[in-house]
């Protein structure tokens, strides 16, 4: 069955392959990282299309700082005055090739023959869907969340503490 | 009302509220009060001509003006101004502010980094360091509005006020997200993106005519979508006596919206590291705090 639906998830799953192919093929380091920007807010919208509201409006809000962090990380790691100069976004192109090749065989095939499940015919209020997600992230999941949210900001702050060789009005 | 009427009405209002946070942004900046200043302007910038930088990026060129406007009228949708008047009632709608002020960020990057220039581009990545840093206690403070009404509706968080203002209830969280709200608008003291002082303009030093035009249109609505912001998540939104709720909401806002351009005039402005370190060392743990108090009194 075709709906309007499904045609704009067709659209903006297009997109977002398209702006995720586009990252690799621009040498500079700010139209790349918001290529990224762009294919991750399709990724949000085909989450809006889903019904799944909060979600969507996370990872378009999430991303969008995401993102912006990643490119002026990578301005201030790279040395490169501005993201104005020439970079290349590729290396070590075979192993890259088959890694890609490897995992989209592997992802297509889950995505295939996994069991998914009845599919949902009604979808809760977005209020209702706040309140699930909560109860599951400070319940079930809390201490995954709590991992991965410690481990980020440790990465954060060590990389931080690595890249300062001068401190800002220090005495000499 | 019909939502139709409901939406032309908001505009209309809002139109003209714009108008008067034009007047007040060029008293901030002169002095005077010229009720014609602003329309002066904007027929200048309408008729300039469209100059552009050798070797500019075209597509984001084009795309920074229109993204910075359209993310901003989208905020302007969700916001309540009173029981009945809001476009678009959404459930998520304080994260919703938040992720729109995002691409605020995202179009200056685009537009300063597009012309090739180099004012533009230091105003474009001034304006992404302290926007991001200044977004995490707005994010944050909206989470203790967010923790006491139990709800994302901005009409829940108004209705939640109704004993008490979350101005008082949680008086933390009410100064970062006012102060916050002044440097996401990059107004005075926080103007170093766009500073003509500084950087010949920043972000906007090589933009002519329409561009510049929705670029400015665009800062003075966000000025004034933020203030109504202000009003709905801790002044108590469109409560008040006598007059009609939506009447307040913008006697509020407007209220908002001069006392930011009245620091503006007043204050000097921050150094860039100076401003960063601020909110990196003090804003972002204040804010942490203040979720913790909401949730101790919450709780009690």
């Amino acid at each position: 069955m075709i709906s309007i639906q499904l045609i704009l998830l067709i659209i903006f799953g297009l997109a977002a392959i398209w702006f995720g192919w586009r990252v690799f093929m621009t040498s500079s380091m700010v139209r790349s990282a918001l290529s990224l920007l762009a294919s991750m807010v399709a990724i949000g919208a085909l989450f809006l299309v889903m019904e799944a509201e909060f979600l969507g409006v996370l990872q378009i809000m999430m991303m969008g700082t995401e993102m912006s962090i990643m490119a002026i990380f990578m301005m201030m790691y790279m040395m490169d005055p501005g993201g104005l100069g020439n970079m290349d976004m590729t290396h070590q192109k075979n192993v890259s090739i088959a890694a890609g090749v490897a995992v989209t065989v592997l992802v297509t095939g889950a995505a295939i023959f996994a069991d998914w499940g009845t599919i949902a015919t009604q979808v809760p209020s977005p209020h209702e869907q706040i309140r699930l997600l909560g109860m599951e992230i400070l319940k079930r999941s809390m201490m995954i969340f709590e991992t991965a949210g410690v481990t980020i900001l440790t990465g954060m702050i060590a990389s931080i503490a690595v890249a300062l060789s001068i401190k800002n009005n220090a005495k000499k | 009302m019909t939502p139709f009427l409901n939406s032309f009405m908001i505009s209309l209002l809002f139109v003209g509220g714009v108008y008067v946070v034009a007047v007040l942004e060029r008293w901030s900046m002169t002095g005077n009060v010229n009720w014609g200043g602003p329309a002066r302007s904007f027929l200048l910038l309408f008729v300039q001509e469209e100059i552009k930088t050798r070797k500019h990026d075209k597509v984001f060129f084009e795309t920074a003006p229109i993204l910075f406007i359209g993310v901003i009228l989208l905020t302007i949708s969700i916001l309540p101004f009173s029981r009945g008047s809001v476009i678009v009632n959404l459930g998520t709608g304080a994260l919703f502010i938040n992720a729109a002020l995002v691409y605020v960020m995202v179009s200056l990057l685009m537009a300063g980094w597009a012309v090739n220039g180099v004012y533009a581009m230091v105003g474009g990545w001034r304006a992404l360091a302290q926007l991001i840093a200044y977004s995490m206690p707005v994010v944050m403070a909206l989470t203790a509005t967010v923790m006491r009404a139990e709800s994302m509706f901005l009409i829940d968080i108004v209705e939640s006020q109704q004993s008490l203002w979350n101005v008082l209830y949680q008086p933390v969280g009410f100064i970062l997200f006012y102060i916050s709200a002044l440097a996401i608008t990059f107004l005075p003291p926080f103007d170093l993106p766009v500073a003509e002082g500084e950087l010949a303009g920043g972000v906007w030093a090589d933009l002519t005519g329409a561009r510049k035009l929705l670029f400015r249109l665009g800062r003075l609505a966000l000025v004034l979508t933020l203030s109504v912001a202000v009003v709905v998540l801790y002044l108590g939104g469109w409560m008040g006596p006598w007059l009609p709720d939506f009447v307040w909401t913008f006697l509020k806002s407007l209220l908002v919206a001069a006392s930011f351009f009245t620091i503006g005039r007043f204050m000097p402005r921050i150094r860039h590291d100076h401003l960063l370190e601020y909110n990196w060392k003090y804003g972002v743990p204040l804010a942490l705090f203040n979720i913790f108090q909401v949730g101790v009194v919450l709780l009690l």
